[in-house]
């Protein structure tokens, strides 16, 4: 199908049953190209089930995900490694290569797309410069802290220049002083034209931003605050216990105050 | 793929390799030392092959002439005996040569040949025989065949030794082709499974290249190399050490064969695509998508 040149990632419809067993129920999302949402729900939710669709590691039951030019439904194997050479993915444990250096490791990302070497030298070194690691390119990621490691991370997710980030609980292992500088690091990157999706269950970590955020429960999307296409979606959830629930996050999200979700 | 791509490749097998070598290492011995066992069964069944082609290079039939047969028949005969199915040479052994024959074979006792009044030999035509053609039915039916022409006394070639060597023969064949298929499937077995732990042990990897977009062909290269490398690598090891083995053989039994260079180099290509196909075959289930 043919999506909204202004957005970057759209579901549509998307269902995803293991077994028997629903883990995602028809969600619609759309991400506009630049935007900044935040995919907030308990552990459980889907959120990292919804992620994977949109690197399409793994096809919707049904539904689709459009990325850019890339329609789940028509993708064809081959085609996939050009569609993750266009997004940026981090995640919660890093996934660093533990026998190359940093500089490697960012490289890595550059060299399967088949950049030349004097190209991945000097774009690695700007990448690093940016997220403020150059200093350490020659060390290996167990020298580095988990802050340390997840900027490199990023700076391997950002190289190709994606035009969507996805992360996936990127400040999960991190303390409270690094999972800011992370978060600004995701703002700055944002910043640069990026679109970013990043998946937390962490609601108090990010409510305080006025970034969009899509709460994603038992595998539906209970609210959506700036919904750009959900429309209809909201009316569907009207009267629903779901949408008491909506509601209920809603004032939290108000008071901006509050204790953790979970 | 493009030629970045390409030298890419290329440098991710070689940092791969050189940065694992104690892995490697292991991996290697382990190949090695069973391609080892593949290899002294080779050795055997090269060197028992041999004594048995020997054996059958060695055999003779002797087509003894009646006594005065006449120069123009024997020469028929030899013609005829020449036209026959699988044989290969036809020798004349006069009575006289085949006397001094015997007497060197008697060496010290060769008083007893002095003792004769006359020769008792007859004139006998040596015939070789083909090698596929020794085979106990065919050489019973030629020497019926041929013991009933005019002018023939008898034909002798060792039947009671030729059914034994064949029955031999026949066991041999049968219990070293059940040995090696078990062998040669363990061995298989080993080096696929050797090589299938050194990609699990990288499955991080494979993950994190599939992320960043790398193509199938980009992650599975490097691999199949590595796998290759270990598989030939660990066959020269084990030729290495047979080629040892050898040399303490030959010091007890000096007619001892080794492998030929061709049978070498087919035997460390195989090891090297059996690698190779260890790498692919673990790999299948990280590349699905």
């Amino acid at each position: 199908m043919e999506q909204d040149q202004r957005i970057i990632v759209g579901v549509y419809h998307l269902s995803k049953t293991f077994g028997r067993h629903f883990s995602l129920h028809d969600i619609n999302l759309q991400v506009a190209n630049g935007e900044f949402v935040f995919l907030v729900g308990p552990s459980g939710a889907g959120k990292s089930t919804l992620l994977r669709m949109v690197y399409m590691d793994d096809s919707p039951s049904s539904g689709q995900v459009v990325v850019g030019p890339y329609v789940s439904t028509r993708i064809k194997r081959n085609t996939i490694p050009e569609l993750r050479r266009k997004i940026g993915i981090v995640f919660q444990d890093f996934r660093l290569l533990d026998d190359k250096t940093v500089f490697e490791n960012v490289a890595l990302a550059l060299k399967v797309a088949g950049v030349g070497l004097t190209d991945i030298k000097h774009q690695v070194t700007d990448i690093l410069m940016r997220v403020g690691l150059y200093h350490k390119r020659y060390d290996f990621p167990h020298e580095l802290s988990g802050g340390e490691q997840q900027r490199v991370a990023i700076a391997r997710a950002v190289a190709n220049r994606p035009s969507v980030l996805l992360a996936d609980e990127p400040t999960g292992n991190l303390d409270p002083v690094v999972t800011k500088s992370i978060l600004e690091l995701l703002f700055k990157i944002n910043a640069g034209g990026t679109a970013v999706l990043m998946a937390t269950h962490d609601l108090d970590l990010v409510k305080s931003f006025g970034q969009r955020i899509i709460y994603l429960e038992g595998g539906r999307v209970v609210k959506d605050k700036d919904m750009i296409f959900v429309g209809d979606l909201r009316e569907k959830l009207a009267g629903s216990p779901v949408s008491e629930k909506a509601d209920r996050l809603e004032d939290h999200d108000i008071t901006g105050e509050g204790g953790r979700r979970r | 793929m493009n030629l970045n791509s390409f030298r890419y490749v290329i440098d991710e097998s070689m940092t791969m390799i050189s940065r694992r070598k104690a892995g490697n290492a292991i991996s290697i011995v382990i190949m090695g030392l069973s391609l080892l066992i593949l290899g002294v069964f080779l050795l055997v069944t090269l060197n028992v092959q041999a004594v048995i082609d020997r054996a059958s290079e060695e055999m003779r039939v002797y087509v003894y002439l009646k006594d005065g047969t006449p120069a123009a028949a024997s020469r028929d005969i030899q013609l005829k005996l020449l036209a026959l199915k699988g044989v290969e040479e036809v020798v004349f052994v006069s009575r006289d040569e085949a006397l001094s024959t015997f007497r060197q074979t008697l060496g010290d006792n060769k008083d007893m040949v002095d003792a004769l009044e006359s020769n008792p030999l007859p004139d006998a035509y040596r015939l070789k025989i083909k090698t596929e053609y020794i085979r106990s039915e065919y050489m019973e039916k030629l020497a019926g065949d041929v013991g009933k022409w005019p002018g023939i006394e008898e034909v002798r070639y060792g039947e009671q030794w030729l059914a034994r060597g064949e029955r031999l023969v026949k066991g041999f064949y049968i219990t070293d082709l059940a040995i090696g298929l078990i062998i040669f499937f363990s061995v298989i077995f080993v080096i696929v499974n050797t090589v299938r732990l050194t990609v699990l042990s990288r499955q991080k990897t494979i993950e994190v290249a599939k992320l960043v977009g790398a193509t199938n062909a980009y992650i599975r290269i490097p691999f199949l190399v590595e796998g290759a490398l270990q598989g030939a690598v660990a066959a020269l090891l084990a030729v290495g050490l047979l080629a040892v083995i050898h040399l303490f053989a030959k010091r007890y039994l000096p007619g001892v064969l080794f492998m030929q260079g061709e049978a070498v180099a087919g035997f460390v290509l195989f090891c090297a695509l059996l690698g190779a196909l260890g790498s692919y075959g673990a790999m299948r289930r990280f590349l699905k998508v």
